[in-house]
């Protein structure tokens, strides 16, 4: 079923990327997936530790529980990059890009509502 | 009278279906008479008598073979000519019935149901027949297409498009085929002969052939080539929407979230506390958990329930390490 691959960018304009831009990339991708895997566990075990009510010994427990998850499921590690360039600083949290890319895109007239700013 | 006739009757049938065929004459001799006496149009005396004779025949042919299913529609024969469905009609349906020795109540109702039938036909028949024409001609309906068939049976036999020029042309060709055939594929009443039939070997398969590679490659393939591309931008759409890229509009709001689960479910949740022990720091935290809970929109009962759960597998597994202190 090799042929399928050439037939299925028929109907896109513009670029088909396959695969990420870089293994920072790559690697920020597993920490989402990690992060929303353990995103429930997490959110108990901290409301177990951000607690008055409960003994401190119990709370402890819970310290190091959190602890012992891994490293790439906490929410923190995450960091926005650009969708199509993969840079990490001068991101537009809308649109998910690059400042650059971002003003590549709407400088063509792709960008749906986007305008040069006159006043 | 008719009621000592069909007593008597009945008496000497049930004495004559024990014996053989010499005692036949006087059953049918009272059968016979019963008729005789019951109401007859005068339009119908001949056809009477003629059945009568017949009738004489086959019971007599009945009653040397044995019991058998001829009779009774003999008898109804005779009976039917009557116009009411008078009381000593159902008497005599009965007695016709109760002399043979098979399948009383069947018999009996049969030579009912044959009488109201019978009865209805007459009727129509009284008026001069221009009811059942009428019926028929109700039942014929009038094939109004002909000329379009004609010119599709034409264009059929000369040019053979297929869907490149247009999907539109099969499916007109595909109905003219079945009303060519005389409407004999979708008319009539199903009759569900192969519909059970097809599900159970299907069940049957499914369970056993369901994992094989090659099935799944051979589907994939066919998905693969019935996707034609997106002819314009609709149909883009519409391929978008079935993936679940595009969402459906108008925009319903509550789309993955409405469980069908009331709202005394999300709010009163505490009678999923009852693992928990009744006093003391943790059922004080569990009851603030649970007021949580209760003000979240976002969150369906069965995750709301898995959280509580989580917390008690929990508080279990701590519960050693929580005594010793």
């Amino acid at each position: 079923l090799h042929f399928l691959r050439q037939a299925v960018p028929w109907a896109c304009p513009g670029q088909v990327r396959s695969y990420y831009v870089d293994w920072r990339m790559l690697r920020d991708v597993k920490r989402r997936r990690l992060a929303f895997e353990y995103a429930d566990e997490r959110l108990r075990i901290n409301a177990i530790r951000k607690n008055t009510i409960l003994p401190k010994e119990l709370q402890e427990v819970a310290d190091k529980e959190i602890a012992a998850l891994p490293r790439d499921s906490c929410p923190s590690r995450i960091h926005n990059r650009c969708v199509l360039t993969s840079r990490p600083r001068g991101l537009r949290r809308r649109w998910r890009l690059s400042r650059i890319v971002f003003r590549h895109f709407a400088d063509h007239a792709q960008m749906s509502g986007v305008q040069r700013a006159m006043w | 009278e008719k009621n000592e006739s069909t007593t008597s009757k009945d008496s000497t049938t049930e004495g004559a279906s024990k014996r053989q065929e010499g005692t036949a004459g006087t059953p049918k001799q009272k059968l016979l008479d019963i008729i005789g006496n019951m109401k007859v149009e005068v339009s119908y005396r001949k056809k009477l008598q003629e059945l009568k004779a017949s009738e004489s025949k086959k019971q007599a042919m009945n009653r040397l073979e044995g019991p058998g299913s001829e009779g009774p529609q003999g008898t109804t024969e005779d009976i039917q000519r009557e116009k009411p469905l008078n009381p000593e009609l159902v008497k005599a349906a009965s007695a016709v019935a109760s002399s043979f020795p098979l399948n009383k109540k069947q018999t009996e109702s049969e030579l009912l149901a044959q009488l109201r039938r019978h009865e209805e036909t007459t009727d129509k028949q009284r008026k001069g027949g221009t009811v059942n024409i009428r019926n028929v001609i109700s039942e014929m309906t009038v094939k109004r297409q002909s000329p379009a068939q004609r010119g599709v049976r034409i264009s059929n036999r000369i040019s053979l498009e297929f869907d490149e020029d247009g999907q539109r042309i099969r499916p007109e060709r595909f109905s003219s085929q079945s009303f060519d055939s005389r409407r004999s594929l979708k008319v009539g009443k199903r009759l569900n002969i192969f519909t059970k039939a097809s599900t159970e070997p299907e069940h049957a398969l499914k369970t056993v052939s369901s994992p094989t590679i090659w099935d799944l490659e051979f589907a994939k393939e066919i998905a693969a080539i019935t996707a034609q591309p997106p002819r314009n931008g609709f149909e883009e759409m519409i391929q978008w929407t079935k993936d679940g890229i595009l969402w459906e509009f108008p925009i319903d709001n509550e789309v993955g979230m409405d469980d069908g689960a009331e709202f005394h479910e999300h709010i009163f949740l505490e009678k999923h506390l009852k693992g928990f022990p009744k006093e003391g720091p943790i059922r004080h935290f569990m009851e603030l958990v649970i007021c949580g809970l209760s003000k979240n929109p976002y969150l369906s009962v069965k995750q709301k329930i898995e959280h509580i759960e989580w917390f008690e597998k929990y508080f279990e597994e701590k519960k050693e390490y929580l005594q010793e202190i």
